[in-house]
């Protein structure tokens, strides 16, 4: 097992520091600007132009009762697309390394030569991926509270606020990549794979964001996993959505025990 | 060593969809065996391997290695089995001298001493990145890997591949090394010339299916050879009726030209019998038979 670490850490480890670097330097950027936009004169473009309140409510996944706070405003650290998709890029970039990346450039046939069954390759490459997240999301917090000491201290939201949202987070992370560990286990071209999983985030995302303006979509909103992350309730009424916790890592779970039994049970052919 | 066979295929099938890659093979490789798979591109020499490495799921049959069933054994198949895949690819950012690290991590042992004598016999720079390499210098890195943990079983797919021919007679010595410790050593190919430098058994399969399978001396013996017959002069050579066992192809003087189809005591003692003045008898034509196999798919009358 130490050699199958060695092998998918010596392969992972660029690519999660670039990422991790690239959330904390946007986590950093949007909370140091954020406080630079004055609330009051957001409050009134809100109040002449409705459909900004519509679209800020979309974005950050909660309905905005009252005038905008700084606290509101912080949620979109959270929620702002870049952040989203680079969450998003490296959780799909980890889960599709194999089988799917390793058929797809035709290791496979040494790795699997090697004495490991293909469930301990399975649990290594969660192993993986699973800790590489953790690093990830954990310097996008620590970004997010640097950035913050930009902000008054009276106006920052509670570290334990900002601690739940990156839970709800890990557990997006979590459901994306048990879906993208699936998809790989059935997929022999990684590139497919990735437009797949991706394709379904961003339908995700945009169904998220139509369903603020169209009934229809309001619907079948639940299916999207980003109906189960909704940070800007965290941090301004200090909610704690377990509910959204459980249904995202069903998902991730699902995904990653469908993807076991796949993987497990093909056929590995690499030409 | 074991009694029972190292490799155990029974009616062993792959299809792909309505494609056959391998049909109803039963086969056995013995411990110890320099056993040859001869068999051109696209004939299922690979997918039989992959069965065997538990790869592939047989669609019909089993084949069992080491006393493991091969789709069921998981790692415990693989322990003792050195891989050699025909289309070799390795992680680009691996030196050979990191894959030996891995592959010892994976494995629990220690590979760097035997990975440096094998490097030394194949002269391969250790220390240079894959993506650096040539094809020939990949080649050795995945000999390298399949043959540092002394496996019982070699399992080697086109394993001369890229290999310059002082490289291919550097493997063949490794090989037989091998062989004669005991390991057996499964080789993948479609020429003829290696495998019969190298192995003393062989089988050959053509359109997924095993058309022979015996040791290359059964075959040797059973191989047309040339025969070249000079008799005392042309009259005799005309009044002479050759026996069933000899093909004449040419008669020109007192010289027939024929092939030998049987054993070559016959032929002897046939000749001593005739007023002949010189034999001549060419090597077995194992090229010939081969290129009859690859053809026809069938058992071949030699």
């Amino acid at each position: 097992m130490k050699g199958l670490f060695v092998k998918s850490m010596r392969e992972v480890w660029l690519a999660t520091t670039l990422f991790a670097a690239g959330l904390f330097l946007v986590e950093v950027l949007i909370m140091m600007i954020l406080p630079q936009m004055q609330a009051d004169l957001l409050d009134e473009v809100w109040s002449q132009l409705p459909f900004v309140r519509t679209m800020i409510t979309a974005l950050l996944g909660t309905e905005i009762d009252g005038p905008i706070t700084t606290q509101a405003l912080q949620a979109f650290a959270w929620v702002h697309p870049v952040v989203l998709a680079l969450v998003w890029a490296h959780v799909i970039i980890l889960c599709t390394r194999v089988p799917a990346g390793e058929i797809d450039r035709g290791t496979i046939d040494v790795l699997l030569a090697w004495p490991v069954s293909r469930s301990t390759v399975y649990v290594v490459e969660t192993a993986v991926w699973l800790g590489t997240g953790l690093v990830i999301l954990t310097v996008a917090v620590i970004g997010n509270q640097v950035g913050g000491l930009a902000t008054e201290a009276t106006h920052r939201p509670p570290l334990t606020r900002v601690l739940l949202v990156a839970v709800n987070l890990a557990c997006l992370y979590v459901a994306v990549g048990g879906v993208a560990l699936f998809a790989s286990a059935l997929g022999n071209r990684r590139g497919r794979v990735i437009a797949a999983v991706f394709g379904l985030v961003v339908a995700s995302f945009l169904l998220n964001f139509l369903a603020q303006f169209w009934t229809p979509a309001r619907h079948v909103a639940f299916l999207g996993v980003l109906e189960y992350y909704q940070p800007g309730g965290t941090l301004m009424r200090g909610e704690v959505p377990v509910r959204d916790w459980l249904v995202l890592l069903t998902v991730g779970g699902v995904g990653w025990i469908a993807g076991a039994i796949v993987f497990s049970r093909r056929s590995i052919c690499t030409t | 060593m074991t009694r029972d066979p190292i490799i155990a295929a029974r009616g062993l099938t792959r299809r792909y969809g309505r494609r056959i890659g391998v049909d109803d093979i039963d086969l056995d490789v013995s411990a110890g065996a320099l056993f040859g798979f001869l068999g051109p591109n696209g004939a299922g020499k690979t997918t039989f391997i992959r069965l065997v490495l538990g790869f592939l799921r047989p669609s019909e049959g089993s084949v069992r290695v080491l006393g493991h069933d091969a789709w069921g054994g998981g790692a415990r198949v693989k322990r003792d089995v050195g891989y050699l895949p025909g289309d070799l690819r390795l992680y680009p950012w691996m030196t050979a001298a990191g894959a030996l690290a891995i592959a010892g991590g994976v494995r629990g042992l220690d590979l760097r001493e035997a990975g440096r004598e094998l490097a030394e016999r194949f002269e391969l720079e250790t220390t240079v990145r894959v993506r650096a390499m040539s094809r020939g210098m990949r080649q050795k890195v995945g000999l390298i890997l399949a043959l540092a943990h002394r496996p019982r079983l070699l399992i080697l797919d086109e394993p001369t591949s890229g290999l310059d021919p002082i490289m291919q007679d550097r493997l063949a010595q490794v090989l037989r090394e091998r062989a004669a410790e005991g390991a057996t050593v499964f080789f993948s190919s479609h020429t003829l010339s290696e495998v019969e430098q190298l192995c003393d058994s062989v089988a050959i399969v053509r359109r997924g299916r095993i058309v022979a399978s015996e040791s290359l001396r059964d075959l040797r013996r059973r191989a047309r050879r040339s025969v070249t017959i000079d008799f005392k002069d042309a009259a005799t050579a005309a009044a002479a009726t050759p026996p069933a066992f000899l093909s004449v192809e040419r008669r020109h003087a007192a010289t027939w030209r024929a092939s030998l189809i049987g054993e070559t005591a016959q032929l002897v003692q046939w000749v001593a019998t005739q007023p002949v003045v010189d034999l001549i008898l060419s090597p077995p034509d194992l090229e010939s038979l081969f290129r009859a196999y690859y053809g026809s798919g069938e058992g071949v009358d030699a």
